[in-house]
C-alpha cells in the first residue's frame, strides 16, 4: 500500500484505438477482443518499481468518442502522464493525433510526460502506418515513442513504466514541485518526504493565498 | 477584510431603509422604474462612485422585495453580467454584481403574494443558468483574489445549483477546469471551503461523470483532511457535509470504491468509528457524523450498484481490506458495547458487522471466534448479539442484530453446526434464572432458554426472536435440523407428562400467538406491532426445519391436533396473506416430505384432509395470493435508504423518535421486520417448495394407493376350497372393494365440488376458462406448427429435385457442347480434306486434262452432302439447344418462385459454357 510516489495518468486517443485494452493488459494481463465502448472515463491502478523506489500508477482510462471529449478534458490538468495512443491499421486515428495534442498542451500542465504508442501491432499485414512516420511525429512533437500491442502485450509493460521513468527523472532533476498536486504527482505516505510534507502545507498555506 | 465586509453591510443596511420605504408602497411600478434607473445609472453612469452606489441600492432593493427581484430578472442580468465580464479590475463593482446576483437568487424574508404567482427567484436562476457563458464566467471568478468575490460565486453558483440542478452540472462539466476550480476551493479558507464543500455535495448527487472528475482531483485526500482537521466523529456541521459528500462519490460507483481502497485505504474512514476519550459523550451532531460513516461502511459492504461488472469482488477485496484495519472491533464497539450511543447507530454498526461477514469466510472465522468484554466477563461476541436479539426493546436493533445471524449463517455450514452444537438435547425449561444472570452459559442454552421462555405476551415476543435465529441455524442444514430435533422439553408446569419435542412446542407458540390476535380482535399497544412478524416469523422456522427433511414432518404430524390447527390458519380469513400462505406451504411439505406409511398420517391422508377441509384450489390460492406480495416486498426492501442531508440535522432531534413511530405507522405489508423476514433466500425457498408441492399433490391423485390388491389368480376357486369358503371369500374381496370404490368416489366427489365451485367463482373460474382456451390455442398453434413444418419439408424436397434435374441439364448442355465441338471438328476435317482433294483435283488438272469435269463435280456432290448432313445436324443441335433454353427459362422462373436465388444458382453453368467460348474472360481468382 505504500508508495514513494503516485504518479497520475491518463490515456487518450481515438475511439477503438485499444486504450482500455491496453490499461486491461497493464492491470490485470489480460486481453479483451469486444470493444466495450468506454463511457466517460474508467480507472485502474498498479504498482511498479523504478529505481527501486515502489510507484503506484494511477491510470484514468477515457472515452475516445468525440461525444465525451469535453468531459474528459477535466482530466488533462492533474495528470503527471499521458499514453496518447493511435492504431496502426487505421490511418485516421494517426491523422487525428495532431488534434490530441492540441486539446493536450491546451488542458493539461506543461510538463505532462506524453508517450505516443502506436497499437495493436500484431497486425503487421494491415498497417497502415509505417514505424517511422510514428517515430517522426513523435519527434516533431518531443514525444517518446512505442509500437505496442494490448493483445500480446508486445511493449505494454515497457510504455507504463518508461513513461513512468522519464517522470521520476524529472522529479529527481526538480521540474516539478512535489508538493503541488495539480501536476498529478503525490509524495507517497510511507515515502520520501517532500518539501513541505503534503497536506499540512498546503492546509497552512490556505489562510496566505487570500487576499 | 473584515473592515471591508462591515462596509458593505452598512451600505446595505443604509439602503436598506430606502429599500423598505419602496417595499411599503406596494407599488410595483414604482420599483420596477427604481430598479430601471439604477440599472441605468451601471451602465452609463460616468462617476465610479456612483455607479458603486448605485449598485449598493439595486442589491439592497433586490434583497427586500419580490417585486424589485421580478424586475431586476426582466432587466437586470445584461447588465450586471457585463460588468462581471468588462470591469473585473473594479472589485467593488465586481463584489457588488454577484450580492445582487445572489440576491435576486435567493428568496425574500417576507414570502408575500400567493402560492401560485410566478416565484421570483426561480424565474432568475432560470434566467442567469440559461447561458452557459454566464456560468462558466461565474466559475471563471473563483481564480480572483478578491476574498467576497470567491464567497459570493459560490453563493450563487449553490443557488444555481438549487434551482436548475441539470444545467449547471452540463455546464460545470463543459467548462475546462470547472471542477478543478470547485475542488481548488477545498483548500481555501473555511468559509470559503465550507461553501465549496456544500456546493460540491449537491453537484454529486446525481451527476455519475462529475462524481469521477471530483475523485480524480483528489476529493478523497482532502475530505479526509478536512475531517482530522475538524475532529472526526467528534466535528461539527462540516464534517457532516464531508460525510456526505464521500458517500455521494461512492454509492454508486464501484470504480471510486476501488480508488480509495487503492490509493488511501480504509484506515482513515475507520478512525472515525473508533471512540476515544469520553466516549458517553454523544452529541446529536456526533451520531449525525457516526451514522454518515457508517453509511460509508455499509456502501463499501454493498459493493457498488446491483448491475455493475466487478461488483462482487470488489465487495469481498472491501471486505477483505476492512476486515484487516480491525473494522470488525470498531463495529461490536459501536453496535453491541455502547449502549450509550443512539439506538440509530448501534442498528447501522450491526448491519455493518453483517454485511461485513457475509459470504466471507474469514470474516466468517474471525466474528465466530470474537469475544467481546473485560476478563473475567468475556464473551463471545455471538453470544451478546444473542442477547441483543432476546432483550432490546427496539424492534430495529432485533432486527438489525437478527441481520447478523442470517449473514452468518448464510453459505456457512460450518458456522451453522458451531451454533447448533450448544443446543443440549436435554434442555430444562427452567425458566427461573433470567437471561442476564450468568454471562458464561453457552449459546445454545441462552437460544432455548429464550425459545422455551413461558407464554405471557412479552415472551411471546422473546421466543418469536429465538425462533428467527434458530431458522437461521437450521436454514439449508440437514445435520443442525437432525441435531435440534432431538431436543425434548420438560412438560411445562406438570412434571409427570413425556418430554416433549422442541418442535411441538413452536407449533403451539403458533397456536397461541393466534389466540392472543383474535381475543382483543386489534393488537394490544404495547408490543402491539410485534403481532404483525410473530406468527410468519414462527411459521419460517417450521417451513425451514420442515424443507427436506421427513423426520421433522413425522414428529409434526404425531400429534393430529397440528395438522388440524394448521389446516385451520390456511383458511382462516382474519390472518394475513403471508400467515395463510407459509401455513399452505407448511401444510404442503407434511405432503412433500412425508414419507410416512402410516395410515394415520401419511401423505394421503393429508391431501384428503386439505381438499376436505380447504378443497384443492382454494388451498393453492393461498400461495398465489402470498406469491402477488412477494415483489411488493423485496423492492420495498432494496430501496436505498435517504442518505443524510444538511437539512436533516436541524431535524435530529427526531431521527430516534421516528424510528419507533415508523414501526406502529407502518400498515401490515411494509413492516420492516417482515420485510426481513422474507429475504430473497427465504421467497426462493418459498417459490421451489410451492411448485414441488404442486407437483406432489397431483402426484398422490394420480396413484391411488390402493388397498386391495387384485390378484386374478385369487379370484379362482382354490383346490379344495368348498363352495361356500369361495362365496365367502369372494364376498370379503367384494366388500372391500366396494369401500374403496366408496373412498374414491368420496374423494371424487370431493374433487368434483372443488370444480364446480370454481366455476362459479368469478376471478379463479376465467382462470380456468382461460386455461382451457388457452390449451386450445395451443393446441391449433401446434398443429399450425406441424403443417407448416411439413410444407417446408416438401418445399425443401421439391427444392432438391429441381437442384437434381438443373444439374442433369447442366451436364447435358456440357454433353451437346462437346458433341457440337466434335461436330465441329469433324466438319474442319472434312474441310481439310475437301481442300486436299481440291488440291490433288488441281494438281491432276495441271497435269491431265481428261477427267476434270468429272472430279469437280465429284467434289462439287461431296461437298454438297457434306454441307448438308453438317447442316441437318446443326439444326438438330439448334433445336435442342433452343428447347433446353426454354426448359431453363421455366425452371428458372419456377425457381425464382420458390425464393431460390437462380442466378446464382446458374452461375456455375454459365461459366462453364463462358469458358469453351471466351475462355478467361471472365476469371477472377
Ligand atoms: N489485434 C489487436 N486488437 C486490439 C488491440 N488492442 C485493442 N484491440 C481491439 O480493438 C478494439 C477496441 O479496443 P478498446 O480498448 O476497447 O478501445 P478504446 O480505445 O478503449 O475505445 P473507446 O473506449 O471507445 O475510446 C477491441 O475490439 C479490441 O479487442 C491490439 O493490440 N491488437
Ligand atoms: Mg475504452
Amino acid at each position: 500500500m505504500s508508495y514513494a510516489y503516485l504518479f497520475k495518468y491518463i490515456i487518450i486517443g481515438d475511439t477503438g484505438v485499444g486504450k482500455s485494452c491496453l490499461l486491461l493488459q497493464f492491470t490485470d494481463k489480460r486481453f479483451q477482443p469486444v470493444h466495450d465502448l468506454t463511457i466517460g472515463v474508467e480507472f485502474g491502478a498498479r504498482m511498479i518499481t523504478i529505481d527501486n523506489k515502489p510507484i503506484k500508477l494511477q491510470i484514468w482510462d477515457t472515452a475516445g468518442q468525440e461525444s465525451f471529449r469535453s468531459i474528459t478534458r477535466s482530466y488533462y490538468r492533474g495528470a503527471a502522464g499521458a499514453l496518447l495512443v493511435y492504431d496502426i491499421t487505421r490511418r485516421e486515428t494517426f491523422n487525428h493525433l495532431a488534434s490530441w495534442l492540441e486539446d493536450a498542451r491546451q488542458h493539461a500542465n506543461a510538463n505532462m510526460t506524453i508517450m505516443l504508442i502506436g497499437n495493436k501491432c500484431d497486425l503487421a499485414h494491415r498497417r497502415a502506418v509505417s514505424t517511422e512516420e510514428g517515430e517522426q511525429f513523435a519527434k516533431e512533437h518531443g514525444l517518446i515513442f512505442m509500437e505496442a500491442s494490448a493483445k500480446t502485450a508486445q511493449n505494454v509493460e515497457e510504455a507504463f513504466i518508461s513513461t513512468a521513468a522519464t517522470i521520476y527523472k524529472k522529479i529527481q532533476d526538480g521540474v516539478f514541485d512535489v508538493s503541488n498536486e495539480s501536476y498529478g504527482i503525490k509524495v507517497g505516505y510511507g515515502g520520501i518526504p517532500g518539501p513541505s510534507g503534503g497536506r499540512d502545507g498546503s492546509a497552512s498555506q490556505a489562510g496566505g493565498c487570500c487576499s | 477584510m473584515d473592515f471591508k465586509l462591515g462596509r458593505i453591510n452598512l451600505n446595505a443596511v443604509a439602503q436598506g431603509v430606502g429599500g423598505l420605504v419602496f417595499g411599503n408602497e406596494n407599488s410595483s411600478s414604482n420599483e420596477d422604474s427604481y430598479v430601471e434607473r439604477l440599472l441605468d445609472r451601471i451602465s452609463n453612469g460616468v462617476l465610479a462612485e456612483d455607479r458603486r452606489a448605485a449598485i449598493t441600492q439595486l442589491q439592497a432593493v433586490v434583497a427586500e422585495s419580490r417585486s424589485a427581484q421580478l424586475a431586476f430578472g426582466a432587466m437586470g442580468f445584461p447588465v450586471l453580467m457585463g460588468v462581471l465580464k468588462e470591469e473585473r479590475d473594479d472589485v467593488e463593482m465586481v463584489r457588488g454584481a454577484l450580492e445582487t446576483l445572489v440576491s435576486a437568487l435567493t428568496p425574500t424574508d417576507v414570502a408575500r403574494g400567493p402560492k401560485n404567482e410566478v416565484q421570483p427567484t426561480l424565474m432568475n436562476s432560470d434566467l442567469l443558468s440559461r447561458e452557459a457563458d454566464s456560468i462558466s464566467l461565474l466559475l471563471s471568478l473563483l481564480e480572483e483574489d478578491d476574498f467576497y468575490v470567491r464567497y459570493y460565486t459560490l453563493q450563487l453558483l449553490t443557488a444555481l445549483l438549487t434551482h436548475s440542478p441539470n444545467r449547471l452540472q452540463e455546464a460545470i462539466l463543459t467548462t475546462p477546469r470547472g471542477i478543478t476550480r470547485l475542488m481548488d476551493m477545498l483548500m481555501d479558507r473555511e468559509v470559503i471551503r465550507n461553501e465549496a464543500l456544500l456546493l460540491l455535495t449537491y453537484l454529486t448527487r446525481e451527476a455519475v461523470e462529475i462524481q469521477k472528475i471530483v475523485v480524480f482531483e483528489g476529493a478523497f485526500e482532502k475530505i479526509f483532511s478536512i475531517i482530522k482537521e475538524e475532529g472526526g466523529s467528534e466535528g461539527g456541521v462540516v464534517v457532516q457535509d464531508c460525510l456526505e459528500l464521500l458517500n455521494n462519490l461512492l454509492r454508486r460507483s464501484a470504480s471510486n470504491q476501488i480508488l480509495l481502497r487503492e490509493t488511501m485505504g480504509f484506515e482513515h474512514l475507520l478512525s472515525i468509528l473508533k471512540l476515544r476519550g469520553s466516549a458517553y459523550n454523544f452529541t446529536q451532531q456526533k451520531t449525525v457524523n457516526l451514522l454518515g460513516s457508517l453509511e460509508t461502511v455499509e456502501l463499501l459492504l454493498t459493493g457498488g450498484l446491483d448491475a455493475e461488472p466487478g461488483r462482487d469482488s470488489n465487495r469481498q477485496s472491501n471486505q477483505t481490506v476492512l476486515a484487516q484495519k480491525n473494522a470488525l472491533d470498531h463495529l461490536l464497539m459501536l453496535g453491541v458495547e455502547s449502549p450509550w450511543a443512539a439506538v440509530s447507530v448501534r442498528c447501522a454498526a450491526l448491519r455493518c458487522v453483517g454485511a461485513l461477514v457475509a459470504n466471507h469466510s474469514q470474516n466468517l472465522d474471525a466474528l465466530a471466534s470474537k469475544m467481546l468484554g473485560e476478563e473475567p466477563h468475556v464473551e463471545p461476541a455471538l453470544n451478546s448479539i444473542l442477547r441483543i436479539i432476546l432483550r432490546t426493546s427496539s424492534v430495529q436493533e432485533f432486527s438489525a442484530a437478527d441481520f447478523i445471524f442470517k449473514c452468518f449463517c448464510e453459505n456457512n455450514p460450518k458456522g451453522q453446526a458451531i451454533l447448533a452444537s450448544t443446543i443440549i438435547p436435554q434442555a430444562h425449561s427452567g425458566a427461573h434464572d433470567p437471561l442476564d444472570e450468568d454471562i458464561k452459559i453457552p449459546f445454545g442454552s441462552m437460544l432455548l432458554r429464550g425459545l422455551t421462555s413461558s407464554e405471557s405476551d412479552e415472551d411471546l415476543e422473546t421466543c418469536c426472536r429465538a425462533s428467527s435465529v434458530l431458522s437461521h441455524i437450521l436454514k439449508g442444514n440437514i445435520h443442525c435440523k437432525e441435531r435440534v430435533m432431538q431436543v425434548k422439553l420438560e412438560a411445562p408446569m406438570t412434571s409427570f407428562g413425556t418430554p416433549e419435542p422442541l418442535i411441538h412446542r413452536v407449533v403451539k407458540y403458533l397456536a397461541v400467538a393466534a389466540s392472543m390476535k383474535d381475543k382483543n380482535g386489534n393488537h394490544k399497544t404495547s408490543t402491539s406491532s410485534g403481532f404483525m412478524y410473530i406468527q410468519p416469523i414462527i411459521l419460517r422456522l417450521l417451513v425451514t426445519w420442515l424443507a427436506d427433511f421427513p423426520d421433522a414432518v413425522h414428529s409434526f404430524l404425531d400429534s393430529r391436533d397440528h395438522l388440524t390447527y394448521l389446516l385451520e390458519l390456511v383458511s382462516n380469513s382474519s390472518g394475513t396473506v403471508f400467515t395463510r400462505g407459509l401455513s399452505a406451504i407448511l401444510l404442503g411439505e407434511c405432503v412433500l416430505y412425508n414419507k410416512s406409511d402410516d395410515r394415520g398420517r401419511d401423505a394421503f391422508m393429508v391431501v384428503d384432509a386439505i381438499s376436505q377441509k380447504i378443497g384443492l384450489t382454494s388451498y393453492f390460492l393461498k400461495f398465489d395470493d402470498m406469491q402477488k406480495s412477494f415483489p411488493f416486498l423485496s423492492a420495498k426492501a432494496s430501496q436505498q435508504r435517504k442518505p443524510l442531508a444538511r437539512s436533516s440535522a436541524a431535524s435530529m432531534s427526531e431521527i430516534e423518535d421516528v424510528e419507533e413511530n415508523n414501526v406502529s405507522n407502518l400498515k401490515h405489508d411494509e413492516d420492516p421486520v417482515l420485510m426481513s423476514v422474507f429475504d430473497a433466500p427465504f421467497v426462493n425457498l418459498v417459490k421451489r417448495l410451492e411448485s414441488e408441492i404442486r407437483e406432489s399433490i397431483v402426484d398422490v391423485y394420480s396413484h391411488p394407493k390402493s388397498k386391495v390388491a387384485v390378484v386374478p389368480v385369487e379370484m379362482e376357486q382354490k383346490n379344495g376350497e368348498s363352495n361356500e369358503d369361495y362365496i365367502k371369500r369372494l364376498k370379503s374381496f367384494v366388500e372391500k372393494q366396494c369401500k374403496e370404490v366408496q373412498d374414491l368416489l368420496g374423494r371424487n366427489a370431493t374433487l368434483a365440488e372443488d370444480v364446480a365451485r370454481t366455476g362459479g367463482v368469478g376471478v379463479s373460474g376465467s382462470d380456468q376458462a382461460n386455461g382451457g382456451r388457452d390449451r386450445v390455442q395451443v393446441e391449433t398453434l401446434r398443429r399450425e406448427l406441424q403443417e407448416t413444418k411439413q410444407r417446408v419439408e416438401v418445399l425443401k424436397s421439391e427444392k432438391a429435385k429441381l437442384e437434381d434435374e438443373a444439374s442433369m441439364y447442366r451436364n447435358l448442355a456440357g454433353k451437346m457442347e462437346s458433341d457440337l465441338k466434335s461436330l465441329s471438328d469433324a466438319y474442319n476435317s472434312l474441310e481439310q480434306v475437301n481442300f486436299q482433294l481440291e488440291t490433288e483435283v488441281k494438281a491432276l488438272r495441271e497435269g491431265k486434262g481428261g477427267p476434270f469435269v468429272d472430279v469437280k463435280a465429284i467434289k462439287e456432290e461431296g461437298r454438297e452432302e457434306a454441307q448438308k448432313e453438317s447442316e441437318a445436324e446443326l439444326n438438330d443441335l439448334l433445336v435442342c439447344l433452343g428447347q433446353e433454353q426454354t426448359k431453363v427459362e421455366k425452371l428458372s422462373s419456377r425457381l425464382a418462385e420458390l425464393g431460390e436465388d437462380v442466378d446464382s444458382l446458374l452461375e456455375g453453368i454459365g461459366d462453364d459454357l463462358g469458358l469453351a467460348e471466351d475462355s478467361g474472360d471472365d476469371e477472377e481468382e
